[in-house]
């Protein structure tokens, strides 16, 4: 309300001698500002080549105070914030400290969740329809005297249960839900400057019902001119809907009218409690038919395999015989830990299995609903994507820096006896991306083939080629992607009609991040479905630092530690800064589909918990966490006889 | 700023902008709610006041209140006013943490519409890029190419083969194509207008360092990163420009924009504040100087 007033009270005021300003975004179609390039011939012939030559590093699942659920938290950055924060800025945290990246990141996408999206700014002004409903009046006060994060918890559990006040929701077509969405669309336009940083448009559909984490972040390949004319699907009814179907009809309209580009990127199957890579339709408990296999492979090429809440590659049950497996593992429950977690449900919740799944239900429909790329994003609630170890601003606002971080409890329920612990939460991760150039258009393009990898953090440089003409002296040569791009396809892509008695060969290269660790193996894991018709699973350690001598069982010793847990250091005495290998299947049977991806494992380093405890002097709980061995998982390369 | 017309000054004064809005909300309250305006002991329930209770009521239950319905509405909304103005007497507002801190929201609100009120002319937004020329400043670019030197795969040979091969590059007796000669990697083995940022992601700091220093058109080094060895060639080196406000209008005002946002506000509450003698009692006292209390972190948000 009393923006409203002002609005008048200022034109009262200065009517009479200066312009009012417009508020009401204009979408312009083409990108102010960019820095002219000359188009001079480029004087060496390694570069101008058609092919990416960097990977570009950022976030696609970053939230700010206009998520309900951040804001209730204290978040109180906004897009404008995030962005400026990403492009390498100072920006004074919620918590107000000074927080800035140790070096700039390429893209990022601001995705608040759609349902309710700008609910929270209002709900913190106190606007009078808000504070007209009993429970917003209720929300309101807690934040005022200081209790957000019990606002938040009761946000959370009363949007997973239904139970959100019908006057309070914030719908598509509301003038206030209008204008956060405009906002969100006028703070990346703002920011976007092709060649120097991306900022795409983009939000997070947030279907949790029963608690269930099937969420999915929307972005746009398009700018303002475009996104500008629809708004953003949601989940509560009647506008919106909790099943993946819906979300996805509403991206086939937007390509329809007004003729954009959408693509849609699940996270956290690990709190989905086995409803995100279903083998039948999770919502009725039917055989999938052909049309959901088809349009959930046409819309979902990407998965988000790690991030705050939990890594998303695989699990010790799943994969017994991968040393690697337990990593920053949340595996207690759903997400608003209403529901224990049961072992029958994990083989629908990380990627490994699903894309191991995915064969099988190809080799029944002819389409694979879980041909997905990889990626990394944080989801952190803050607006600031930081996920470094020593550079970690938590996943919601109390998280940020602080002596109590170590110590304090983040999810607990004691009806089912789950109880999460600040510590436990990830400090990762990122998204690397092939482009040929830093646009949204040529970002995005990528992201659609699947160019990508996830990292936990680290911004270390993953090539991948497959190809059936690759040998050991690709290795070798001076301009690794010119041979990789020139014999094979690369991350992401497809292989298939296997010349006799050729097996599949890759050049694969991984290089640590400048300021980094460096690495200890680079591994290929194979998925495949076998001659009786289940699928099998495999991880080959391709390449490895020093003289390390696989044992009997194939695998390459542990590399050890150099971390000094009390002083939050480590050394680079062991690993290697670079690793470069062509590795030929040795077990490849033409007939049958596979898929492979590569992962890259790095020393171990000190996780964030080892910073805090020696930067703030404190004695961390039992059973802390307190050194970590960072990774990157690139997209796979499918197989299809 | 000093060649701006005096008025244009004068009317971007924040505490002007925030006094007079004051002033028109006043009015505007008043004419808003002449009921209210009446003699400190008298409750005027206007014609217009009890329309918007039974417009109130009719959204609720879908039809218009009865006579006594409508009755209760009053007396209800008279009590609130009675309420509300012995609380306000009583003081009840002064130790209510809800009510304290909606008010402050309510004036930092005015201070963020102060802002986002204020549209920069040319003149104040080409002030604004000289005085912080360097954010503006497009970075210079280098084009250069590199050979590696592997410190995993050469140990201290690295060293030794980059001078060899570096020397016999200076003697005109290198190989045709020099970055054969070294080892196989992901770094690029040439970068083109790449500025020093772009160069730090991909090589490193001490690289970086090293090749904006090194001579255009031959080979040197050998330069360190945290890879291995490398000799560069920079082939052309383009010094920083500045670009002039219509080219990058929309960054400069968006910048100015982000940064009155938080000068206003900061200098808001420190007008607002020195109006005040502000005493901090007590150990912290020390924290503020032995006399100057009033002047206790002032302007700083």
């Amino acid at each position: 309300m009393i923006h409203r007033v002002l609005a008048v009270a200022v034109g009262l005021v200065l009517g009479a001698t200066a312009a009012l300003p417009s508020h009401a975004y204009e979408p312009t179609t083409s990108n102010t500002a960019a820095p002219a390039q000359s188009s001079k011939v480029p004087y060496s012939p390694y570069v101008g080549r058609a092919y990416p030559t960097r990977p570009y590093f950022g976030d696609t699942h970053l939230h700010t105070a206009f998520s309900m659920d951040a804001g209730a938290f204290g978040a109180r950055l906004t897009p404008r914030d995030a962005y400026r924060f990403a492009r390498g800025e100072v920006v004074t945290a919620s918590s107000g400290q000074q927080a800035r990246l140790s070096r700039p990141l390429d893209f990022l996408v601001v995705a608040d969740h759609s349902d309710n999206m700008g609910f929270f700014p209002d709900l913190f002004a106190g606007k009078p329809d808000v504070m007209a409903d009993p429970t917003g009046k209720k929300w309101h006060d807690l934040i005022l005297a200081g209790q957000g994060a019990q606002a938040a918890m009761e946000i959370i559990r009363a949007f997973s249960q239904g139970t959100f006040p019908k006057a309070l929701m914030y719908a598509p077509g509301t003038p206030g839900y209008r204008g956060a969405w405009m906002e969100t669309i006028a703070a990346a336009e703002q920011y976007n400057q092709p060649g120097a940083f991306t900022a795409f448009i983009g939000y997070e559909w947030t279907s949790n019902t029963g608690g269930n984490n099937l969420h999915r972040n929307v972005i746009f390949r398009d700018n303002g001119d475009k996104a500008s004319q629809v708004e953003p699907f949601t989940v509560y009814p009647p506008a919106g809907s909790d099943k993946p179907q819906d979300l996805w009809k509403w991206m086939a309209a937007y390509e329809q009218q007004p003729g954009g580009q959408v693509l849609a990127i699940a996270h956290n199957g690990n709190l989905s409690n086995g409803r995100m890579f279903t083998m039948v339709e999770s919502f009725t408990g039917k055989p999938f038919d052909r049309d959901y296999i088809e349009t959930r492979a046409k819309w979902e090429r990407l998965y988000e395999a790690t991030q705050t809440k939990g890594d998303g590659e695989t699990h010790p049950f799943l994969s017994p015989n991968d040393e690697f497996a337990n990593f920053e593992r949340w595996d207690f429950g759903n997400l608003d830990a209403s529901v224990p977690k049961t072992k029958d449900m994990l083989q629908y919740e990380y990627a490994r299995m699903a894309l191991r799944n995915g064969l099988k239900l190809e080799s029944e429909f002819g389409t694979n609903p879980y041909k997905f790329g990889m990626i990394g994003s944080s989801d952190a609630h803050t607006g600031l994507t930081a996920m470094e170890e020593n550079n970690f601003f938590g996943k919601t606002t109390p998280q940020e820096p602080s002596p109590h971080r170590m110590m304090a409890t983040f999810v607990d329920n004691p009806k089912t006896r789950i109880k999460v612990m600040d510590w436990q939460v990830s400090s990762s991760g990122y998204a690397a991306v092939w482009a040929t150039e830093n646009t949204r258009e040529a970002l995005w393009d990528a992201m659609q083939r699947k160019e990508t990898y996830a990292t936990t953090g680290p911004r270390m440089v993953v090539r991948f080629f497959g190809g059936w003409d690759f040998d050991k002296g690709d290795a070798l040569k001076p301009d690794l992607a010119l041979t990789g791009y020139g014999k094979g396809v690369p991350m992401g892509g497809d292989l298939s009609r296997a010349p006799a008695g050729k097996s599949p060969a890759f050049l694969v290269a991984a290089m640590k991040a400048p300021i980094g660790a460096n690495l200890d193996r680079v591994q290929i894991v194979k998925g495949w479905l076998d001659a009786r018709g289940e699928t099998r699973e495999q991880v080959y350690d391709v390449a490895w630092s020093g003289g390390r001598k696989p044992g009997k069982d194939g695998k390459v010793p542990a590399i050890g530690s150099t971390v000094d847990v009390v002083n939050a250091s480590y050394t680079n005495s062991i690993g290697a800064p670079e690793l470069i290998t062509v590795w030929k299947d040795p077990a490849f049977d033409a007939k049958q589909r596979a898929f492979y991806y590569v992962r890259v494992i790095e020393i171990p380093t000190p996780r964030w918990t080892a910073y805090d405890a020696k930067r703030f002097g404190v004695q961390p709980l039992p059973g802390t966490q307190m050194t970590v061995t960072e990774r990157a998982y690139t997209s796979p390369i499918w197989y299809t006889p | 700023m000093t060649n701006r017309p005096a008025l244009a000054a004068w009317l971007r004064e924040p505490l002007l902008h925030f006094l007079l809005i004051g002033a028109a909300l006043f009015a505007l309250y008043h004419y808003l709610n002449p009921g209210n305006a009446g003699a400190p002991r008298e409750i005027v329930v206007s014609e217009s006041q009890v329309e918007a209770l039974a417009e109130n009521f009719a959204k609720t239950w879908m039809r218009p209140p009865t006579a006594q319905e409508l009755k209760g509405l009053i007396d209800d909304y008279v009590a609130e006013e009675v309420y509300y103005r012995e609380a306000i007497a009583m003081g009840l507002d002064r130790d209510d943490i809800v009510i304290r801190r909606r008010l402050r929201q309510k004036m930092e609100f005015i201070s963020e519409d102060v802002t986002a009120a204020a549209q920069p002319t040319d003149a104040v937004l080409q002030a604004y890029l000289e005085q912080h020329a360097e954010k503006f400043l497009q970075p210079p670019r280098l084009t250069f190419q590199q050979v590696f030197f592997s410190t995993d795969r050469r140990g201290d040979g690295a060293m030794r083969d980059a001078e060899k091969l570096l020397a016999q590059l200076d003697a005109g007796r290198g190989p045709p194509n020099p970055i054969e000669a070294g080892d196989p990697t992901l770094l690029p083995p040439a970068m083109e207008s790449a500025t020093p940022q772009e160069i730090v992601n991909s090589f490193g700091s001490d690289f970086a360092d090293a090749v904006e220093r090194a001579p255009v058109g031959q080979w040197s080094g050998p330069v360190r990163s945290g890879f291995g060895v490398h000799l560069v060639r920079v082939d052309r080196r383009d010094a920083g420009a500045m670009p002039t406000l219509t080219e990058i209008r929309p960054i400069v005002q968006r910048e100015w924009e982000s940064d009155q946002r938080r000068e206003v506000t900061a200098e808001l509450l420190a007008k607002l504040r020195s109006k005040y003698d502000v005493r901090v009692e007590g150990p912290a006292a020390g924290l503020y100087g032995s006399a100057a209390a009033g002047r206790a972190g002032g302007g700083v948000p």
